[in-house]
């Protein structure tokens, strides 16, 4: 891959977003010669962070500093990201990279609209000269190639290793004030989430359930199914929260609880990547689905392809009765 | 007030999906069944949420696709849309994130949107950028994954809460018009009432083909479609139902997960 490549660093309360050095491996799987960090804020923190990033990586950093960048909005992102990066001539070949986070996805689109750009997001893996993503619940990868010189990135969190950087000595500083632009969008800060959930968190095993519950009628599987263990908790879907099935504090995945207990049952549950984020550190992760092409099956130690309305009370009869 | 909603049309499951070797392509299977997207029911029952609250508002529904789509278009009208417009684009299925963008802002362009409602993601190709792009396309103002929001400011203004990572939210205020995509949970979607599905069933739809509308060529193009990478290789546990919960529950003891169960 030619021309320069550009990570965009997000951060949050004053820290750097750990998927930033995943970007950095991502860098570097796309063969980039001296990849630059970005950072944009305010003032009063650009230089703390740009120099993290500096010593942390030994890389060369750009930040962008001015007192609209004080908090996220993709519309304060933009209006400084686009005139910078329009500067560069046409023909160049630029490449620019963000997490694949709920801010990534907020304002990298825009920005590949603003300076002409291809946009290819949740990035899971390089090709030759290509991109590879996801599509179809995770059954079928895409190989997509831009047609654009300048191509903006989002890259899927966890799919590229933050590898063991050696900074060795620490990237060149240059801080662009970015002017200071008004803004239409104005922040009203952060809201904590409402569904956090101890319970979940401190449980040595989760029964965990998705969309192929079927209704909640049949929450007493599950619970008849958790009595099994001592320290069990019950865990779900966002897709079984939206139908009311459960509360939203069983929610687990990338907008829900994050657990890792020693034994997660996934029962029937396709495993979307917004769903593994918030599992997939679970010390053994068994799948049950009636699907056998579902893409739980690749991260479940154990799998069993049965249908859980009969599986769940066999299994359950056949504990009792071997005591 | 003027409200358009994006609606895309996706296959109901994943399993009627054929990959055919010899061509690397994808294609629907004799029994796919295709419906709304999801986050879509979401983004159209907060217009009707909105219409309602403020009275008065009118929404179209729009979507892009071959002759299929059509039906999406009227089950938006069903649940109450005001109109319906579908861009035709023949013979193909789907065009890229980019084209569809495009289109449907050129098909929005010098209607005089206040708002404009997207799903946050379409199940199928997951990319979660029509909405984002179509906003900058359009030059208006832009938030995702939104779970909460009020119109203010005597309609000039819209105040949103969008969800981020561990489901936090980030509070915001945005200048209409703008587009917002819907994160699903955001309310829950109506069944259809009698009244609208007997107008929806009437009334016509706007046709327009995609070949009539001026966009820019595509910004990326497809090489070929892989497997799934092949992933940690877990065991398939094999045998009858029984035979399968008696291993699963050996496997458990094994590992001290699952104690012995007292009589
Ligand atoms: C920004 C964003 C954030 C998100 N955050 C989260 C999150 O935090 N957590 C989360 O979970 N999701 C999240 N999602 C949603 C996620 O993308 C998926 O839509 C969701 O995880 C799917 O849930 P599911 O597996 O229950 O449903 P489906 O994908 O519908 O899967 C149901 C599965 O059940 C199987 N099945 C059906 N019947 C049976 C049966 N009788 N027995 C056994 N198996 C059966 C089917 O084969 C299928 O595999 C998010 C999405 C977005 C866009
Ligand atoms: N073909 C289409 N027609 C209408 N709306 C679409 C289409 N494709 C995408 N959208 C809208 O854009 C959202 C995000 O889609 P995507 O960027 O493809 O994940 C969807 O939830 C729809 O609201």
């Amino acid at each position: 891959m030619s021309g320069r490549f550009f990570i965009i660093a997000l951060h949050e309360g004053g820290r750097i977003q750990e998927e930033t050095w995943e970007l950095v491996s991502f860098a570097r799987r796309c063969g980039a010669a001296g990849p630059v960090m970005m950072v944009l804020s305010d003032e009063g923190s650009i230089e703390r962070l740009a120099g993290e990033l500096a010593h942390r990586t030994g890389l060369d950093v750009v930040g962008l500093a001015g007192s609209h960048l004080r908090e996220y909005s993709a519309e304060a992102y933009i209006r400084t990201l686009v005139p910078f990066f329009r500067d560069a001539s046409e023909e160049e070949e630029v490449h620019i990279a963000a997490a694949h986070t709920s801010r990534g996805i907020d304002f990298v689109p825009q920005l590949s609209i603003g300076i002409d750009a291809c946009c290819i997001t949740a990035v899971e893996d390089v090709g030759e000269g290509s991109f590879i993503r996801s599509l179809h619940h995770g059954r079928f990868r895409a190989e997509v190639r831009a047609d654009r010189a300048k191509v903006v990135i989002t890259v899927l969190p966890g799919a590229f290793a933050p590898e063991d950087i050696e900074p060795g000595k620490p990237g060149r500083i240059r801080i662009v004030p970015a002017g200071d632009i008004s803004l239409s969008t104005r922040s009203r800060g952060t809201r904590a989430p409402v569904h956090a959930n101890m319970g979940l968190t401190r449980a040595e095993v989760i029964v965990s359930a998705g969309r192929g519950l079927g209704g909640s009628e049949n929450i007493r599987l599950l619970t008849m199914l958790s009595s099994l263990f001592p320290k069990s908790a019950l865990g779900a879907t966002r897709a079984v929260c939206d139908q009311g099935w459960l509360d939203y504090s069983h929610q687990i995945g990338s907008t829900g609880n994050t657990v890792s207990p020693r034994l997660y049952l996934a029962c029937g549950i396709s495993g979307a990547i917004q769903h593994l984020a918030g599992m997939r550190n679970s010390g053994m992760i068994v799948a049950i689905n009636t699907d056998p092409h579902a893409a739980i099956f690749r991260t479940a130690h154990y799998g069993i392809v049965e249908d859980l309305t009969t599986f769940i009370p066999l299994l359950v009869d056949r504990c009792l009765k071997r005591g | 007030m003027k409200i358009l909603v994006c609606v895309k049309q996706v296959y109901d499951s994943p399993e009627t999906l054929v990959f055919d070797e010899s061509t690397g392509q994808v294609t629907f299977g004799p029994h796919t069944v295709f419906r709304m997207n999801r986050y879509d029911e979401y983004a159209l029952e907060e217009a009707l949420r909105i219409r309602e609250r403020l009275g008065g508002a009118v929404i179209d529904a729009i979507s892009v696709g071959p002759a299929r789509a059509a039906k999406t278009i009227r089950r938006a009208m069903e649940l109450g849309a005001d109109h319906g417009i579908h861009v035709q684009t023949g013979d193909i299925d789907s065009p890229g994130a980019f084209e569809r963008a495009h289109l449907i802002a050129a098909a929005a362009r010098g209607r005089g949107y206040d708002l404009v409602l997207a799903g946050v993601m379409a199940e199928d190709d997951m990319e979660s950028q029509v909405g984002p792009l179509l906003a900058a396309v359009l030059e208006y103002g832009c938030a995702t994954g939104v779970i909460f929001e009020e119109i203010s400011g005597n309609g000039r203004e819209i105040a949103v809460e969008r969800e981020v990572e561990g489901g936090s939210r980030e509070c915001l205020t945005l200048a209409l018009p703008c587009v917002l995509t819907i994160q699903s949970g955001i309310n829950t979607p109506r069944y259809p009432a009698l009244s609208h599905v007997l107008r929806a069933r009437s009334s016509e739809l706007e046709c327009i083909a995609a070949s009539s509308l001026a966009v820019p060529p595509p910004a990326q193009s497809l090489v070929r479609i892989l497997p799934p990478a092949q992933g940690r290789k877990g065991e398939i546990i094999e045998g009858t139902a029984v035979e399968k919960a008696d291993k699963l529950i050996h496997i458990l003891r094994e590992h001290s997960l699952l104690p012995r169960q007292g009589a």
